[in-house]
């Protein structure tokens, strides 16, 4: 009898463990953004190497900006990597969330990237983004939603004084 | 034994039940909307739901009628991109769609630089990208029409296909110093820029130059660039003095086309010549003072 006792204790205890683990495992935000860059088709200007590794760099820090605001519903990590339209867009979003107490996971994100146009000048660039994560939709900690997605951005970089933002993130069904 | 068979029986009903009710809520999206435009979701079944709407700028949730109609308002897609769509009534059911740009309202236009020296190759560009009015960019094709004059003098047009929301150009600077008008225009929408064509660098210098009681004085003709302009004041004009084994040098900038100094030398023959960039000017000899 006791043993029996015993081992449906461990096994609560054991369910509760993993239970606890899984709930502190989805409120952390997952930030490995895997970036995968091509610049040999962009033109008419080419992509100095010094560049390309700004883009990359910035590029990374921005979607894990972008999971970082949609899951914690705070829009702080947009100052930096975000300007102008693709800025207010992602603002707006977050104040929507906050009002309808709803959250978006972006987890194991994969982004393939090529830069399909960079101003004689330099100063825009237009990216084409294949990205690949799992999204999640929760409502006030209720998951509603929960699908690996293929998405296709468009997207227009400026450098800025020390870095490059996003002015313009579009998402579109091909390219 | 009576027991498990009623458990069996109740779970039975309920998988079924919720397999019923799965089959009972249906979501049908449009296969694409307008930005801005109003658009209507069509749902199945019977009861009461839930429905959310996550996208750019919007995320929504309200009570729905299953079996009715759910009606999206302009205003919450205005921003293009992919919307996801979930409809909840014990499951959730998904569906996407997509909110394009609507018709160009606007152009953002960067043209580089906005001083050039006159007549250089591939000096002048310009990169033109049409915006919707709420902001979007706008992918679907569009011709721009780029235009280069000075003083109602064309220089250069050329019609643009934009390809992925851009079209661009590049060109030469005109031959004329002043202001080169750049215009960028997408049916009724034009939008204007200004580059200031200055003179190129001194095609040739000319100098002359008297002997006065504090030395002498030299100065250049009019310094024009090879296509005739007036090189732009603050170009520096380097004159030299040799007098015997001395030689001493001046700069001097050009001021409204003229470079002028004085140079202070013994009384002595003196050779005096100018330079600007690569361009030498002639040799002046001015003679002993008297």
């Amino acid at each position: 009898m006791n043993s029996g006792m015993n081992q449906v204790f461990r096994f609560c205890a054991q369910v509760m463990v993993v239970a606890v683990v899984s709930v502190n495992s989805s409120h952390a935000v997952d930030t490995e953004v895997q970036v995968q860059l091509d610049v040999k088709k962009a033109s008419p200007r080419a992509v100095e190497s010094l560049t390309e590794r700004g883009i990359l760099r910035d590029y990374r820090f921005a979607w894990t900006s972008i999971a970082q605001a949609l899951e914690l519903n705070t829009q702080d990590p947009l100052e930096g990597p975000f300007a102008g339209e693709a800025r207010e867009s992602l603002k707006q979003t977050v104040a929507a969330q906050q009002g309808t107490n709803l959250s978006q996971q972006y987890t194991n994100q994969v982004h393939r990237v090529e830069a399909v146009f960079y101003a004689p000048e330099g100063d825009v660039m237009e990216l084409h983004d294949t990205a690949e994560f799992q999204l999640r939709v929760s409502d006030g900690g209720k998951v509603l939603h929960d699908e690996h997605v293929v998405m296709h951005f468009v997207v227009l970089m400026t450098p800025g004084a020390d870095r490059w933002t996003i002015r313009q993130l579009q998402a579109v069904p091909q390219f | 034994m009576r027991r498990r068979f009623k458990i069996c029986a109740v779970a039975c009903v309920t998988v079924a039940f919720s397999v019923l009710v799965c089959f009972a809520q249906d979501l049908r999206v449009p296969a694409s909307v307008t930005a801005g435009d109003d658009a209507s979701l069509s749902t199945s079944g019977s009861g009461k739901a839930t429905f959310y709407l996550l996208g750019p700028g919007v995320s929504i949730k309200t009570d729905a009628t299953l079996g009715e109609e759910i009606r999206l308002q302009g205003r919450d897609l205005r921003n293009a991109g992919e919307y996801l769509a979930l409809l909840c009534s014990g499951t959730c059911n998904s569906a996407t769609f997509f909110v394009t740009s609507a018709k160009p309202f606007r152009l953002t236009f960067l043209v580089h630089p906005s001083r050039v020296p006159v007549a250089r190759s591939d000096a002048v560009s310009g990169v033109a990208l049409p915006f919707d009015q709420f902001h979007n960019l706008v992918l679907a094709p569009a011709t721009i029409d780029f235009q280069l004059a000075v003083a109602n003098y064309s220089l250069f047009s050329r019609a643009a296909r934009t390809q992925d929301g851009v079209a661009w150009f590049r060109t030469a600077s005109g031959k004329s110093a002043g202001a080169l008008q750049v215009s960028a225009s997408l049916d009724a929408i034009s939008v204007k820029r200004a580059v200031q064509q200055v003179a190129s660098d001194p095609c040739q210098l000319r100098i002359s130059g008297q002997r006065g009681p504090a030395g002498i004085l030299v100065q250049t003709d009019p310094v024009h660039d090879c296509n005739g302009n007036i090189v732009s004041d603050g170009t520096i004009v380097t004159f030299s003095a040799t007098e015997g084994d001395e030689k001493s040098t001046v700069d001097a900038p050009i001021r409204q086309g003229i470079a002028r100094a004085q140079i202070k030398t013994a009384p002595g023959m003196t050779v005096i010549s100018a330079a600007s960039g690569i361009v030498l000017g002639n040799e002046l000899r001015i003679g002993a003072k008297q």
